[in-house]
């Protein structure tokens, strides 16, 4: 069958009438119109409206379209005609004209589908279609070679191989060479589970699959190439997160003899250039914010600045105080802090102040409680507002700079660290919950000057890599409280309170990058064994250097405003970190696992069904949403494996049960209507008794967690 | 105060109840302000609200609640279960213990005391907390059979709030009910004691005797699937475990795991923890047939009717159906797997799958030092008739229940 010939239907407008064209796509929508058949043809570009009228075109031919379905594959050949005034259809963008059939191939048929998958409504003044969003999520990855026939899927794929494209020219424009770095390697220590790929060859050796190319990128530099980058597929085995996927596509890019200021120019360019992919302008230069104003302003290294309400501090103000808790908390060296939800009084209410955010909400965020204030006609109104003289009061007003209307929220404990922390979180629960973020807005932020190291369980560990350059080279790895006071000299992208990417300078000394090994307590035998490779390298001559990495699903996704990062990759694991569609990960044959040298079985010991597989018990778990703890693991197991063998033994005996209908209790009873009383409320609701037995109330109500996503 | 009999009891240990009944239940059994955590993380801390309906009749009748026994989770086995101690220490009359395989007839059998089980329909549920909707009922132990016939005429009475109550009359336990006219009629079925083991034939032969010996008349009946009762019985509890555990969620009571990120992680981790072993694969396998194979499950439901016909057929003939109560392939206070219980229920099930009333009687079916029990079950809401048979057979002496 030739395809010379054929034309998109996406690329058909009125400059097309009266030519004879060739088509080919899927049947999106059918419509039979009296007589005369409609279809939607759709391709890759878009979609035109096909009629076979039983006047004009051969009864073979219109046979054939009478037999179509949703989803067929099809070739049609005819002559595009200008649509009647009246039923144009404007949802498409071929919508003024309409293709009449005189041929008509079915290329292959579908089944019925699963879900529906057309999103353009046939009918002038209908709404359109589109309905796929109410389809269930795991359907959707199930038959995912489906849902990817979608437009909006295809378009979000397309844009995704726009903003790759031009990142690669972006990145070859400023002299970078593209270089892949092994996917099969040694474990480097990025903080996360590994995941491990058993080695044939080397019996109970395994090799790691890489969770970024950090080591390889800096041998680059060490070798020499100046400039490299590389859109690279990561993996991490981590705890599962609705938004998180084991896999995630990173942009990787190192150069060398170059400083902070290089990486922050280029990348300011770079993705101001891809945001305007999806026709979002970014100014430039980002601001930067260092992480310690990012923790004292927001209480997050990852600062939303979409909305005002950076903290204040006014731990000064009280010092002589009357209000004793107050008082207390600046004799401990305690720190007070709040914001102003500046013109919100309205909406926060002294109940909703007192009884949900400083009785509920806020000791939920760490903190002991909460002060507020709201500010009408020029006084500060409060339940603790007569603790105030009138100095402090307008040197309150003062300090969060108060208009009437506005509403202090403040947060004082002897914790410098629980104030920024719950107050962190309570400004973005009152943006959220006073709708304060504004939508289509992006803000980038440099987040610069994370500490070096921080307090781990078995002392300090690396915030980011051990490899970071710190800001200072002279410290003693032995004094733990100076090296806790050590910055580094990287750098986190940081938008709309979500971190993009990050990177740092790095260490291109051997000896500073041993005293950071002494610090973190690694002995010179564990360096060896972990870093010897790398640590080699690092002797030859290592020129400054220092990269960045990007989350690109992550950055896509924001582009286009999905609502998860799935929507963004063609094939992505489900939230479990499983794969509806090809069912991975799923259980190997023992004689795999034998070559291989694991398992404890071995192919002589396999029986069928002699384990329910990981996937039934992980399922059940859900079902049952029960976790099994590991202990408990085989004795539920064999449980399970007790109820397969149970199903086969009801197999047996369907024969002489046939006709009898299954029972439910020993003797039925229906109608169960207590008679005389009238509908009412239980006494022990009433009284609120059964409350009494719950875990957690809030405000007469059962508490609960909150549903993510 | 506690002791290893009672987890719970107001009473002191000298208390004199006078002429009154001292009655022991379970945690799992609603009296209003005890602690009544059914032996489960999941209710952990929970207190009852109010009386159960049982309860609200046994203090009617002026018996004394003498306290909380200790038990097995969600009273599923008797691993942990201290009701039958209760009475044989002489801490209590008669001992209330939820019957889902056979329970309290089981440690009425290890305890060499008296166990009853009666009609599924004819006691309210209100108020016990229980884990197969279907068959669970409040069982009892006592020395004297007059002590549970007692506890039966006090509790046997209609409940507007327990709708799965039986609509017809109820049993009538004041009327009288006695064996002196005519020998009783017990049954045995074709191949029982195929099945046994040495010792167990033994003791089922000493047992047949003694019944013999007390003027009954002994027939052979058929039931050709009996095998199956176990079967039926597994697949359907374990579904209605599954469904009926659901309500411990940690939400309105129960167990709460300190931390949770969100509404899944909640579920996940406080039933995680909410749940000892043998109640997680219990439920696992109720989800195993409740979501990955729905047809064997309603296929468990059609043989539990076939078996149902098939027993109620051959009790129409007789005053009751003997067997043994426990054997010796698996110990009920030692079972720590569902395997091992529903292996050491075996003799106990038929009667909670098909809700007829069973009684165990002690020192009639023994061997050596070994008392298997005897366990007849009766016909449907002829609980009366069945506790009369009991009474007859204790009152031949040849019982060792009664001091």
């Amino acid at each position: 069958m030739n395809f010379d010939q054929r034309i998109f239907c996406g690329s058909l407008n009125t400059d097309h009438t009266g030519q004879h064209v060739l088509l080919a796509g899927w049947v999106d929508a059918l419509r039979d119109h009296g007589e005369i058949l409609f279809i939607h043809l759709r391709d890759r570009t878009g979609i035109v409206q096909v009629v076979f009228d039983p006047g004009k075109t051969s009864p073979q031919v219109y046979d054939t379209a009478a037999a179509l379905r949703n989803e067929h594959c099809i070739r049609v050949t005819g002559t595009v005609i200008v649509r009647e005034p009246g039923t144009e259809n404007p949802h498409l963008d071929t919508g003024k004209i309409e293709v009449a059939a005189d041929g008509l191939d079915i290329l292959s048929s579908a089944v019925p589908l699963p879900f529906p998958i057309s999103e353009k409504s046939m009918m002038a003044g209908t709404n359109e279609a589109g309905a796929t969003d109410s389809v269930n999520e795991e359907l959707r990855l199930q038959y995912r070679f489906l849902d990817l026939r979608r437009p909006s899927m295809q378009e979000k794929l397309f844009k995704r191989h726009q903003i790759m494209k031009c990142i690669r020219q972006f990145l070859e424009d400023h002299g970078f060479y593209e270089v892949e770095t092994p996917m099969l390697t040694r474990s480097t220590p990025e903080g996360a589970r590994d995941y491990l790929v058993p080695s044939r060859h080397y019996p109970g050796h395994f090799y790691a699959l890489p969770q970024s190319p950090q080591l390889f990128k800096q041998l680059l530099m060490v070798a020499g190439f100046e400039r490299y980058y590389q859109i690279v597929r990561c993996f991490r085995d981590e705890d599962l997160r609705p938004n998180r996927q084991p896999e995630f596509t990173q942009l990787d890019l190192e150069a060398a003899f170059i400083d902070e200021e290089f990486i922050y120019t280029l990348f300011e360019d770079l993705v101001k250039k891809i945001f305007a992919v999806g026709e979002i302008q970014l100014s430039t230069p980002f601001p930067r914010m260092t992480w310690q104003d990012a923790m004292e302003t927001t209480g997050t290294d990852r600062p939303d600045l979409r909305f005002g309400m950076t903290f204040v501090d006014a731990t000064d103000l009280f010092t002589n105080t009357g209000y004793a808790i107050f008082k207390q908390i600046v004799d401990r060296g305690g720190c007070i802090k709040g914001i102003n939800v500046t013109g919100q009084s309205d909406k926060l209410s002294k109940n909703v102040l007192q009884n949900e955010y400083a009785k509920q909400i806020v000791p939920g965020f760490g903190a002991r409680g909460m002060t507020w204030m709201r500010v009408i006609d020029g006084r500060l109104e409060s339940n603790i507002v007569q603790f105030f003289n009138e100095t402090e009061q307008q040197q309150i007003m003062d300090r969060f700079n108060t208009r009437d209307g506005d509403v202090l929220m403040i947060i004082a404990d002897a914790s410098r660290h629980t104030v920024c922390s719950a107050l962190g979180q309570l400004r973005l629960h009152v943006a959220h919950r006073l709708n304060l973020i504004p939508e289509k807005i992006y803000k980038p932020v440099w987040v610069t000057d994370f500490p070096l190291f921080e307090t781990g369980a078995d002392g300090l560990t690396s915030c980011h890599h051990p490899f970071t350059m710190p800001s200072a080279t002279d410290f003693d790895p032995d004094n733990e409280e100076q090296c806790l006071a050590l910055t580094s000299r990287s750098y986190d992208l940081v938008m709309n309170g979500e971190e993009l990417g990050g990177g740092s300078i790095r260490i291109n000394d051997r000896t500073l990058q041993n005293k950071i090994f002494q610090a973190l307590g690694l002995s010179p035998q564990e360096v060896r064994d972990k870093f010897g490779f790398f640590l080699k390298g690092l002797s030859f001559g290592t020129p400054p250097h220092g990269g960045i990495a990007l989350g690109m699903d992550r950055v896509v996704s924001l582009i286009l405003g999905t609502a998860s990062i799935r929507e963004v990759i063609a094939f992505p694991k489900n939230r479990r970190a499983f794969c509806p569609l090809t069912g991975a990960p799923s259980d190997v044959a023992d004689t795999q696992l034998a070559e291989l040298g694991l398992g404890a079985g071995g192919p002589d010991q396999s029986v069928p069904g002699a384990a329910p597989e990981a996937d039934l018990m992980e399922t059940l778990s859900w079902v049952s949403r029960i976790r099994v703890s590991e202990n408990e693991q085989a004795a539920v197991c064999r449980a399970v494996t007790d109820a397969q063998t149970m199903a086969r033994a009801m197999e047996s005996h369907v024969g002489n049960l046939q006709d009898r209908d299954p029972v439910y209790a020993v003797f039925s009873r229906t109608g169960g209507t207590r008679e005389g009383t009238r509908p009412q409320q239980h006494p022990l609701a009433e009284n609120r008794d059964l409350l009494k037995n719950a875990p957690e109330v809030s405000g007469g109500y059962f508490k609960v967690a909150s549903i993510l996503e | 105060m506690d002791s290893s009999v009672f987890s719970f009891t107001p009473l002191p240990a000298d208390f004199d109840a006078a002429d009154a009944l001292r009655i022991a239940v379970q945690p799992g059994m609603s009296c209003r302000g005890w602690p009544a955590g059914a032996g489960t993380t999941a209710l952990e801390n929970f207190t009852a609200l109010e009386d159960a309906f049982v309860i609200q009749q046994l203090k009617q009748t002026g018996m004394v609640i003498a306290g909380a026994t200790r038990m097995s989770e969600l009273g599923l086995g008797l691993t942990r279960d201290t009701g039958a101690l209760a009475v044989t220490d002489g801490r209590a009359d008669a001992a209330l213990i939820i019957d889902y395989l056979g329970e309290a007839r089981a440690a009425g059998a290890k305890a060499r005391i008296f166990g009853f089980k009666p009609s599924w329909g004819s006691v309210s549920r209100q108020g016990l907390t229980g884990l197969v909707p279907s068959m669970e009922c409040w069982g009892i132990t006592g020395r004297r059979i007059l002590d549970i016939q007692q506890v039966m005429t006090a509790i046997c009475a209609p409940d507007d709030h327990d709708f799965s109550m039986h609509p017809g009359p109820l049993p009538d336990f004041t009327e009288s009910h006695q064996f002196q006219d005519r020998a009783p009629v017990i049954g045995v079925a074709d191949g029982y004691d195929a099945s046994l083991t040495p010792e167990e034939i033994r003791a089922w032969k000493s047992g047949l005797a003694a019944l013999e010996t007390a003027g009954c008349r002994i027939t052979r009946i058929s039931l050709p699937d009996a095998a199956l009762f176990s079967l039926a019985h597994h697949i359907i509890a374990s579904v209605e475990a599954s469904s009926s555990a659901g309500r411990y969620d940690g939400v309105r009571y129960g167990h709460r795991t300190s931390a949770s990120d969100n509404w899944n992680e909640m579920y996940l981790k406080t039933r995680g923890e909410s749940f000892g072993t043998l109640i997680k694969s219990f439920l696992f396998q109720g989800a195993y047939f409740q979501f990955q194979q729905y047809a064997t499950f309603e296929q468990a439901c059609r043989l539990r009717g076939l078996l149902m016909d098939q027993t109620l057929a051959t009790l129409s003939e007789l005053d009751g159906l003997a067997g043994l109560t426990i054997t010796d392939k698996a110990d009920p206070v030692a079972a720590q797997t569902i395997d091992h219980t529903y292996q050491a229920f075996g003799f106990t099930l038929p009667a909670s799958l098909t809700g007829l009333p069973a009684v165990q009687i002690p020192g009639l079916a023994c061997h050596g030092s070994k008392d298997f029990g005897l366990h007849i079950t009766g016909k449907p809401f002829k609980d009366p008739d069945l506790l009369a048979l009991a009474r007859f057979l204790e009152n031949m002496g040849n019982t060792g229940g009664t001091p």
